[in-house]
């Protein structure tokens, strides 16, 4: 459970004028369940990039729990992200080829941290999302289910925050009432920080926050108990 | 890590054969020049090897070695026979043997020779025994020709237009262990027969008055300007003219030409049934090569010495295989680059792929180092999926080169007699290595590359 601190952080991209991201400051407590909405080039993407430590800002601080992750080298980032965040994508990003169960447990693998009882609850995860075929195919699995293993992977290190890109924005509305449902309910269970970036109505209103984006800054940032009140 | 590789290898296969493909013909293509080239050195070494001095007459040394080593058929001049009969009593000398050729059958050379050199150079026979009268034969081990077959020698080769001496027949009565050597395709007959099938040796007027049996002299110009014992008319000229009166009185123009007109009438039979007779005298007809073994290192360099002189020319076939060695080291050469060069190409080729293939992975590869894989990780799959197709490819090249050169190599066997060995050594080990260390850098192009990329920008293509 780790909670983010970001400060005077911009983010621009050599020949373009304006910072595609630029945040004075923003705090999301630990065990928070926060939403980043936004239309198209409002600076989600670069958002998600910068905390997970895909990206390093232009200036600025990024802290999680007081670890400044702009000051690590590169392979200390990819350390720490495999440690501590679990990360979930619109397009699943699995491995064609290996089943599930070994897209679940890929990763840690290349770390080179799988061990027995990472492999009893990487199928117990599998069990949790409601897959009773761990060693099926990838490729042959439905977009719902697909989701399902990518969250089981995300959450198999039980990491501090979970980020989520539009895990639903691909899927029919009953498969994605499902891995909202999962989201949640791991997030849950691991007491980690979840921030997901979504136009999912549905999604977003169960969350606990809610953060807009446009032009690359935060223009609105809201309680739901204040949203709805 | 490795069941990753295997599922990227499984699902992008059709690709990945090409790729070993690619390397196995292009290391095949290398492998199987060295292998051959070496072969053939080596096994035209083992051939000479039994053959310490080759004596004939002034010429060409390399014609000298390949025709009475190598039993190639090419006109070879003639020496004097007074040569034979000195080197017999020569005290440095254990064996002396003429050899006589320039007829065959069935496509196999006969080769004139004595016991001495068949029971000095083999040991044993695989059936049969010796010939014993001038009308038996004994077949190298390569000679499909059962005991008691009958041979009908020809002129020449059959190529060459040549045609069957009539009434002359050997029986066959012995054959000859294999030695790996292009006397494995021979038959022995004795050289008496020789000389006596092609009217020497026996006296001189009952040959005047044989009859002339028909030769057509439409033959083609190697047979035309070759008579049966393998040498032009001149030589043949010179050959009676010694006959005659002994070598070194040079015949006049005219006589020559006499003889190079009368030279199909100088046919003979052969008496089967004579008894053979080896003690050569200084009156023996011409030869285009006697094989000597020296008794000692001393007394065969002496001997080449000796009979290196005037109109006689004393070889060691080691010495002369080595020149020849140098001029199939630099055709070695012309097509190790030839080699070198494909492989080169294929290299490049191979570079060009997986670059273009690393770009359209980049997303895949930008996933696993955004879900938490290590870079040196994806260093290592990457480095690893190639160099594991490359180090197959080399694998298999290795052993289709050796399955060619081998396939090559027989048929140079069945054709000649030669025995090549193919076979690996420390230097293949060496290349290999070689091959190995150089596909491992190329490998890790890619795999720098991946390496290199931001995992976002990867995501963001």
């Amino acid at each position: 459970m780790l909670s983010l601190h970001l400060d005077n952080l911009a983010k621009s991209f050599p020949g373009l004028g304006s910072p595609v991201l630029r945040v004075d400051f923003l705090t999301i407590g630990a065990g928070e369940r926060v939403a980043v909405t936004g239309g198209s080039g409002s600076g989600k993407s670069t958002f998600i990039n910068i905390v997970t430590g895909l990206e390093r800002p232009t200036s600025g601080k990024v802290a999680w729990s007081d670890e400044d992750i702009t000051r690590l080298s590169e392979t200390a980032r990819d350390r720490w992200r495999a440690e501590h965040i679990g990360l979930i994508m619109q397009d699943f990003h699995l491995f064609p080829g290996l089943s599930a169960v070994e897209n679940v447990l890929l990763p840690a693998r290349l770390a080179r941290v799988a061990d027995a009882s990472l492999i009893a609850r990487a199928h117990d995860l599998l069990k949790g999302v409601g897959l009773s075929r761990p060693d099926q195919r990838i490729e042959t699995m439905s977009r719902g289910e697909m989701q399902r293993v990518a969250i089981a992977r995300a959450v198999l290190r039980k990491p501090g925050v979970i980020v989520a890109d539009e895990p639903t924005a691909s899927l029919d509305a009953e498969a994605g009432e499902t891995v909202g449902r999962l989201l949640l309910d791991m997030a849950g269970e691991t007491g980690s920080t979840l921030i997901v970036v979504s136009h999912d109505q549905r999604l977003i209103d169960r969350l606990d926050r809610r953060i807009t984006l446009g032009a690359g800054r935060i223009v609105a940032d809201s309680l739901r108990e204040e949203a709805a009140a | 890590m490795i069941r990753f590789i295997l599922a990227d290898l499984r699902r992008l296969w059709a690709g990945a054969v090409v790729v070993v493909l690619l390397v196995a013909l292009a290391t095949a293509l290398g492998v199987t020049v060295t292998l051959q080239e070496r072969a053939l050195r080596l096994g035209s070494a083992r051939a000479a090897d039994k053959f310490d001095l080759v004596i004939g007459a002034a010429g060409s040394e390399t014609q000298l070695v390949l025709s009475s080593i190598f039993l190639q058929p090419a006109p070879l001049p003639l020496m004097p026979g007074e040569v034979l009969a000195k080197l017999s009593k020569d005290p440095r000398v254990v064996w002396v043997a003429p050899v006589g050729f320039g007829d065959s059958f069935a496509g196999y050379p006969l080769v004139g020779t004595t016991r001495a050199l068949i029971g000095s150079t083999v040991s044993g026979f695989a059936e049969g025994r010796l010939f014993e009268k001038e009308g038996e034969a004994v077949v190298g081990a390569a000679v499909k020709l059962p005991l008691g077959a009958e041979i009908k020698p020809m002129h020449g080769t059959a190529q060459m237009g040549g045609e069957t001496h009539a009434g002359v027949v050997y029986q066959v009565t012995g054959k000859l262990p294999p030695t790996g050597t292009p006397w494995d395709r021979a038959i022995l007959v004795p050289i008496q027969a020789v000389w006596h099938v092609h009217g020497l040796g026996h006296d001189h007027d009952h040959e005047q008055d044989e009859h002339h049996e028909g030769e057509a002299l439409q033959v083609t110009q190697a047979a035309a300007v070759t008579d049966e014992h393998g040498h032009s008319p001149l030589e043949a000229a010179r050959e009676h003219a010694g006959d005659h009166r002994h070598e070194g009185e040079a015949p006049a123009a005219g006589v020559r030409d006499t003889h190079a007109d009368e030279d199909h009438d100088h046919h003979g039979a052969i008496d089967a049934d004579a008894d053979i007779d080896e003690d050569f005298a200084a009156d023996a007809p011409g030869l285009p090569a006697v094989l000597v073994k020296p008794k000692t290192i001393a007394d065969a360099y002496k001997l080449r010495q000796e009979y290196r002189k005037g109109n006689t020319l004393a070889v060691f076939p080691g010495e002369v295989l080595t020149s020849l060695y140098a001029t199939l080291g630099d055709a070695k050469m012309v097509l190790s680059a030839v080699a070198a060069g494909s492989q080169g190409l294929v290299a490049a080729a191979l570079v060009l792929v997986t670059v273009t293939h690393i770009g359209q992975r980049r997303r895949q590869i930008g996933a696993l180092r955004a879900f938490g894989a290590p870079r040196l990780s994806v260093f290592a799959i990457v480095w690893l999926e190639l160099f594991l197709l490359v180090a197959l490819g080399i694998g298999l090249g290795f052993l289709t080169g050796l399955a060619a050169a081998q396939m090559i190599a027989n048929a140079f066997t069945v054709k000649s007699g030669i025995i090549l060995p193919v076979g690996f050594t420390g230097e293949d080990l060496r290349m290999a290595l070689i091959l190995l260390s150089a596909s491992a850098v190329l490998s890790a192009v890619p795999a720098i590359l991946a390496y290199r990329q931001s995992p976002a920008a990867a995501l963001r293509a």
